[in-house]
């Protein structure tokens, strides 16, 4: 089990990440409201600090999630375990490299992946360590494919893709212009959270399956019909980014059309909110449960931010606004880190069979994440709603428009405290479940077979 | 052992096949749009926007120096600091404006120690974005289907 205890690594690294991230977070936020506050990391520091550490706990939760499920689901081992203990290790690595490089201020990429661009080539060659080692794994499944290994193929390949394609700003063109950079480099994130979240989204399948013991939801036509427009989204819906910028205008018309199509996901999930509803209520004494069910509430209100930012004549106020904000922490937040760590608690604990520890820490740790969080994400709504009026209907200079949204941003920035310690109660336990299984229990199953750890075999 | 897909019924319509085919026919749609996204994504009247050599520097050191952090081009990019989309050719702006900031920085933003050449080269490079475009769009002209006329066309004309 060498392997599985790399993947608990991948995992535990993670939510590390997601703390010291949290803790950026939490920096550069003061730092919009106290000019001048925590002048030792400024924000050009905090702010890709904050963005990277974030994005490296949603990866590494996620195919470390992978790699951990992966071999019981197809019911054979990984196929080459030593690549995994490689990319671990590459991606640690390169992880220390690029908070190197911020906190050395060497920059010299694009938003999100600001750090010197060589350092990309690790990035990626790690990733192709996981794309072999995920294939050639998953094909030795016989037979048509659940929702999730789709889910989960789809992120990966897509992943790589994405990747390169953010730095097809290295190759300059006789014919290059600004507009077109912005457009390609804005294609690439949208494809780029759209991986991300094909990974995570096929977590919470996989997750939800073991724990129900249901296995019809994610061979269903449904479940394939909602991937498929997800992928479609995924593939076409990332010009919603660019509406302003004079890219052709068939680019932001055809986006405008396919964001409009998650309006079915929406209606679905209202429809079947009542049983959601009930099962949550059944099952709130289940930690897991409980990540998953909130999980459901933040999409609903995500999904529903998104749509109507994503209509252009309410895009045209909120873009480029604190709203964007709030709709990128409430996804990464709000839904990836809500399943992240039902994921996380579920692998923690032996798949449920092992009691959870100090449950009164759990339930406090998740009353201050989530009640901070909708606080924090209302008034980044409210700050938005401000900024976008007195941008778009008045001439007014930025510093005037930024005194009006200051009060809001204040309230931002308590919240953000508020959530940042429900973050360390969460990271706190998981790290310490985690911390366990990874070292302490080290061989002590080192006899336990694939096999027997199959959902099928599962109480 | 039991795997998970071994043995599995599909639910009736959708066949592997189905779902294979979905998918490709998906991929191959994609890959038009990125051929098309990367070669004719943009109706900016020739010339303009374009990156020359002072321009490429620009942007190099725009990158360096993580401007985006705080600054935007049509409001994508950090909020800390303002838009500078046409911070070059706004009226009460303009390039001895930014210079001047670039070079000295401001309450809230750094010096970054820029030489004057460099502070050319970042200019170049935000008088090829102010050349691209007007941002914000203030002209609010809605259609009946939730957009805005400026969007159907290039906003530059």
């Amino acid at each position: 089990m060498t392997s599985d205890r790399n993947a608990r690594l991948f995992v535990l690294l993670g939510v590390g990440a997601l703390w010291a991230g949290a803790l950026f977070g939490v920096v550069g936020s003061w730092q919009h409201v106290v000019p001048g506050i925590f002048d030792a990391v400024p924000f050009v520091k905090a702010r890709p600090l904050h963005v990277s550490l974030v994005v490296a706990w949603i990866f590494m939760v996620a195919v470390g999630g992978v790699y951990h499920y992966l071999p019981q689901l197809v019911g054979a081992p990984l196929h080459a375990p030593r690549l995994l203990r490689l990319h671990l290790w590459l991606w640690v690595a390169t992880g220390l490299a690029i908070l190197g490089s911020y906190g050395m201020g060497r920059f010299g990429g694009r938003e999100y992946w600001e750090f010197p661009p060589w350092l990309g080539v690790m990035v990626g060659g790690s990733w192709l360590l996981l794309v072999y080692n995920f294939f050639r794994t998953v094909f030795k499944l016989k037979g048509p494919w659940p929702v999730y290994l789709w889910m989960w193929a789809t992120g990966i390949a897509f992943f790589l893709f994405t990747f390169l394609e953010a730095y097809t700003w290295l190759w300059q063109r006789p014919d290059d212009n600004v507009v077109r950079d912005m457009t390609v480099q804005w294609k690439a994130y949208g494809a780029l959270t759209g991986s991300w979240n094909m990974l995570v989204y096929g977590t919470s399948m996989v997750v939800m399956e073991r724990i129900s013991g249901d296995r019809t939801v994610a061979r269903s036509n449904t479940a394939f019909l909602l991937y498929a427009l997800g992928f479609t989204n995924l593939l076409f819906g990332w010009a919603h980014h660019v509406y302003p910028v004079p890219s052709a205008p068939w680019l932001r018309l055809l986006a405008y059309g396919i964001s409009m199509t998650e309006w079915i996901i929406l209606a679905r999930i209202i429809r079947q909110w009542r049983r959601t509803m009930q099962d949550a209520i059944g099952q709130r004494d289940h930690v897991v449960h409980r990540f998953l069910y909130a999980s459901e509430l933040w999409v609903f209100l995500n999904l529903g931010l998104a749509l109507l930012i994503s209509i252009p004549a309410i895009n045209l106020f909120t873009h480029g606004t604190h709203i964007t904000v709030a709709h990128a922490m409430g996804s990464t937040i709000g839904i990836n880190s809500m399943i992240l760590f039902a994921s996380v608690f579920h692998l923690a604990h032996g798949a449920g069979k092992e009691p959870l520890p100090n449950s009164t820490s759990l339930r406090w740790g998740f009353r201050l994440f989530n009640g901070g969080l909708m606080l924090f994400w209302l008034s980044l709504i409210v700050a938005g709603m401000v900024k976008g009026w007195y941008t778009v209907m008045t001439d007014m200079p930025f510093q005037q428009v930024m005194e009006r949204v200051v009060p809001f941003l204040a309230a931002f920035a308590v919240w953000g405290l508020v959530l940042f310690a429900g973050i360390t109660v969460l990271a706190w336990q998981a790290v310490r479940a985690l911390w366990w299984k990874a070292f302490w229990e080290r061989g002590r199953h080192s006899s336990v077979p694939v096999t027997s750890l199959s959902p099928t075999n599962l109480p | 052992m039991e795997r998970v897909g071994a043995g599995e019924k599909m639910g009736g319509g959708l066949r592997s096949v189905h779902r294979r085919l979905i998918f490709f026919v998906l991929v191959a749609l994609f890959t038009v749009q990125t051929g098309l996204t990367w070669t004719s994504s943009t109706q900016v009247v020739s010339g303009h926007g374009t990156l020359d050599a002072a321009a490429y520097r620009g942007r190099q050191l725009y990158q360096e120096f993580n401007c985006t952090a705080c600054h935007q081009f049509y409001g994508l990019g950090g909020y800390m600091g303002p838009d500078l989309t046409n911070v070059t050719r706004a009226k009460g702006k303009g390039v001895a404006f930014a210079k001047g900031i670039i070079l000295h920085g401001t309450q809230r933003m750094p010096a970054m120690g820029l030489t004057s050449k460099q502070a050319d080269d970042l200019i170049a490079y935000l008088d090829a974005w102010a050349a691209s475009g007007t941002y914000p769009v203030r002209a609010v002209n809605l259609t009946p289907w939730g957009t805005y006329r400026e969007m159907h066309t290039n906003n530059d004309q």
